[in-house]
């Protein structure tokens, strides 16, 4: 799933200078230390994350500590696949 | 109305890029030539009339790279990237930058026609799609005012930021809008322009208008302005941007000045239906010689016509006939640049800035037989003009002229 | 109290019409009556399939006037709210009198249904012929036989203060003797979708200025003012329904959506406009902020009215009009500016809808439950705070 997320990253983000293997688990994801991602492009990783795992992030705002790393985005992930709030339409397909 | 005597502002710099490659001196190449090769577009969309138009002026995407690195424009669309390319150079040829200019004094003027509409239409379909996974990427660059917000970061552009739609009327409003800011102390200095792209998708839509060119008797695809065979324009993107700035402040820091903005006109022709031009050219020319007029220039002053003619029917003979009316039988030189740059909205504010300070324009290769009914043809010339009047009839109604001078 | 006074001057630009609609109401009267009311209208509307997008509600119009067979919504908008300003009045010389119109999307709604059509191979171009931006202004020419200037303004959320402004600075350079300036925006799917995936949709009516307000909510409208020279009206013996004293605009040059956090870009707007109009801060009687209720726009906003007005801030009166009728994007500035000015005339200052205490740390002193009748109603504040930073603010006057 890091693999996955890290792919998903470079490429919504269209991040030009970022490959996935470049980037650690726990690289900061915002700041000028890390990937400098802002909060508009914590939305399009929410839609993106959304589509690729089938879940479905209510409140983004809430979740603001989730988008700190990719280990974090992982804890994300699992947590709304276990919670059961997969899309039915992206389950089935 | 008491008023004390407002200051001149002048352009000091220009930048531009379109099918014919990057800078002013690219475009000068391409009006001395005077016979435009346009690229093939994609014609996959699925709504192409059967005889399509196979052409447009489109920018090579690669070329901006030296302008706008792939990093800081990794969340713009086409039309943010290419309006931050021209204003950089019109920066760098203005012999400034943002560091040195940027601030509360420095505003943002700027003028599309379409908007963004690759992202716009890539958004609608997302949205036909599903609403709830929609891009917020897309969106935040599908609104019209992106360009302008995007080079105002980019720029430190803290003063006025406006975006205008005007169609064919934009760019010149741009200047104008601009350059009232400026002469009445709102702003300093401004980049002011144009910009359009053109995906597949917008260029099937204008050719199921019947807006385009097909190929002519000679086999090629061009726009041919006032040529008794014109039957459209050709359909092109890119951006042209001007650095305006007060007399005084550019003359302080040394500067060349390409041209002084001596005055301006509007008007609206309410004959005129939404997609297309009116047929009374008679009251946009009692406009255009009182609006000069404001600023003591007579239709005598002017030493050169840059037209916005760009091929349309409709257009160029409201053009021709505004002309005619305006200048009886002392109509000036005229040049369309438009027969090479193709109908992008800032076909118009790069040519003008180069008939001031000295280019050749060919005579185009799209015109070959000179319209009876228009009673006027396009020439050739070689050599800077002293004062040019850039003439922008949009369809729907709205026209705009502006009169560029030589500071000398 | 502090006594400011202003001198009018000739070339002041006086409003001589207003027109507005919305989903408070269908014309100025209607609106004037509902205002102060105090009741929203946002709600559940109909226009496209809101069961698709996460939120439901809007401020929408439900009766809008159609004059011409290919108007967008949008058009009709601007058209209905164009001719109320005009009122009956005869336009002598057409070619002096100009069209300034701020809109964000234009006939969108109108775009995404031949859109629709393209991805069947169908293509109806009469569909998008009043899709661009620039076709509103155009109908409201078109439709008034206007010969002058027309612009078209489409900078998002200040799209409509700007076109005001514009029309304003070509009345005060004599270029026009008369300008009819507005804005209109009609709901769409694009924007709809659009706030929504920035999470910037409220699931309920909008708060502004509440602790734990959620987000704005859409709506939709138009509303015109028609500018004359003060010294033309009063030659004419026109009646004079206030007056736009100052205009200033300004960018963050900060972020496309996130307003810059210290609110200096809004500032610097309104000390333009004030130091337009000629009048200190002292003067300001009320504000109609932006208030959009996103956490971001209203904090941001406050901090630029407390750097700009300091400690007096506590004395003057704040409310946001998008509480009643939803943000109205690029009609917004345009619709705000004729609500302030029914306030100034009627001396009373409208509440700002929502439930909820006002977020302490603004620092408003924001008119909520019922309207505040004003001691002094002279002169008042409009703000606006766009997409792409761009801001721009009006200062109002009375007569």
């Amino acid at each position: 799933m890091h693999e996955r997320i890290k792919k998903l990253i470079v490429e919504k983000l269209r991040l030009p200078d970022v490959t996935p293997e470049s980037i650690d688990d726990d690289t900061p994801l915002f700041g000028p230390e890390g990937l400098g991602l802002d909060s508009v492009d914590a939305l399009e990783l929410v839609v993106g994350l959304e589509k690729e795992f089938g879940i479905k992030i209510r409140s983004p705002e809430a979740e603001r500590d989730a988008f700190r790393t990719v280990d974090s985005l992982v804890d994300l992930v699992r947590r709304h696949l276990e919670g059961g709030e997969a899309r039915e339409a992206t389950v089935e397909s | 109305m008491s008023r004390h005597e407002p200051e001149r502002v002048v352009v000091t710099g220009a930048g531009s890029l379109g099918w014919y490659g990057v800078g002013q001196d690219a475009l000068a190449i391409a009006l001395a030539a005077g016979s435009p090769s346009f690229p093939e577009i994609e014609r996959r969309t699925g709504v192409h009339p059967r005889k399509p138009a196979r052409h447009a002026g489109l920018v090579d995407g690669s070329a901006i790279g030296e302008w706008v690195s792939p990093r800081e424009g990794r969340r713009m669309g086409p039309a943010s990237r290419f309006t931050l390319a021209a204003a950089r150079m019109a920066l760098q040829q203005a012999g400034t930058s943002a560091e040195a200019i940027g601030g509360p004094g420095f505003g943002i003027a700027l003028s599309t026609a379409f908007g963004s509409t690759r992202m716009t239409e890539d958004l609608v379909l997302e949205i036909l799609d599903d609403p709830e996974s929609t891009s917020p990427f897309l969106f935040t660059e599908c609104v019209a005012n992106a360009p302008a917000g995007q080079i105002a970061i980019r720029l430190n552009a803290q003063g006025a930021n406006t975006t205008l739609t005007q169609r064919e009327a934009g760019p010149l409003l741009s200047v104008i809008h601009a350059a009232r800011d400026i002469a009445a102390g709102r702003l300093d200095r401004a980049i002011v322009g144009a910009v359009e792209e053109m995906p597949p998708l917008t260029h099937a839509i204008l050719d199921r208008f019947s807006a385009l060119a097909h190929q002519g008797l000679d086999g090629r695809e061009l726009p041919r302005p006032f040529d008794r065979d014109r039957d459209g324009i050709v359909a092109s993107e890119g951006a042209t941007c001007l650095l305006l700035e007060r007399e005084s402040a550019a003359r302080a820091r040394g500067a060349e000045i390409l041209a002084v903005i001596a005055g301006w006109a509007r008007a609206f022709d309410p004959t005129a239906p939404a997609h297309t031009w009116g047929a009374e050219p008679g009251p946009l020319a009692d406009c255009l010689v009182e609006g000069l007029s404001r600023f003591g220039i007579v239709p005598e002053d002017i030493s050169l016509i840059v037209s916005g003619a760009s091929g349309a029917r409709r257009g160029d003979a409201l053009e021709a006939g505004v002309l005619r009316a305006s200048f009886g039988d002392r109509l000036p030189p005229i040049v369309t640049p438009k027969a090479v740059t193709g109908e992008f909205a800032g076909g118009l504010l790069g040519p003008g800035v180069l008939a001031i300070t000295g280019a050749t324009f060919a005579m185009p290769a799209g015109f070959q037989r000179e319209d009876p009914a228009l009673g006027l043809r396009p020439t050739a010339i070689d050599g800077p003009a002293s004062r040019a009047l850039l003439t922008g009839l949009a369809s729907g109604g709205v026209s705009t002229w502006l009169v560029l001078e030589s500071a000398r | 109290m502090s006594s400011v006074s202003r001198e009018a001057r000739p070339n002041d630009g006086v409003v001589i019409g207003l027109g507005a609609i919305c989903s408070l109401g269908s014309s100025v009267c209607s609106l004037a009556d509902d205002l102060f009311g105090g009741r929203a209208a946002i709600a559940p509307f109909a226009l496209f399939d809101t069961r698709r997008h996460r939120t439901r509600l809007a401020g929408s119009v439900t009766d809008i006037p159609n004059h011409a067979r290919r108007h967008s919504r949008t058009d009709r908008l601007a058209v209905a709210a164009a001719r109320e300003a005009l009122g009956d009045r005869p336009v002598p010389a057409s070619k002096r009198i100009g069209v300034f119109v701020g809109t964000s999307t234009g006939g969108m709604l109108e775009g995404e249904v031949a859109y629709r059509d393209i991805l069947v191979g169908k293509v109806r171009a009469s569909r998008l012929v009043s899709q661009p931006t620039s076709a509103p202004s155009e109908a409201v020419a078109r439709h008034i036989s206007a010969r002058g200037p027309v612009e078209s303004i489409a900078s998002a959320c200040a799209a409509g203060s700007m076109a005001i402004a514009a029309g304003l600075a070509a009345l005060q350079d004599g270029e026009v003797d008369l300008a009819l300036c507005g804005g209109a925006d009609g709901l769409c799917e694009l924007t709809y979708a659009g706030f929504n995936s920035l999470r910037a949709v409220a699931p309920d009516a909008c708060r502004p200025f509440r602790a734990d307000r959620e987000g704005l909510s859409l709506g939709e409208g138009a509303a015109f003012l028609l500018l004359q020279r003060r010294e033309d009206a009063e030659r004419a013996g026109t009646p004079i329904l206030g007056s736009v004293l100052g205009s200033g605009a300004s960018c963050d040059s900060h972020h496309m959506t996130a307003p810059e956090p210290s609110g200096s870009g809004p500032a610097r707007a309104i000390r333009a406009a004030l130091d337009h109009a000629g009048l200190p801060g002292e003067g300001i009687d009320f504000i109609n902020a932006h208030g959009t209720a996103t956490p971001h726009n209203d904090a941001a906003e406050a901090a630029a009215l407390r750097s700009v007005f300091g400690e007096d801030l506590s004395r003057i009166p704040v409310t946001s009009t998008k509480s009643l009728v939803g943000h109205l994007l690029g009609a917004s500035g345009a619709l705000e500016a004729v609500v302030t000015l029914i306030c100034l005339r009627a001396q009373c200052v409208h509440a700002t809808a929502g439930e909820g205490p006002v977020d302490p740390e603004l620092g408003l002193d924001v008119v909520l439950g019922r309207a505040r009748a004003l001691e002094r109603s002279r002169f008042a504040l409009s703000t606006s705070l766009a997409f792409g930073g761009a801001n721009a603010a009006l200062v109002l006057g009375a007569g």
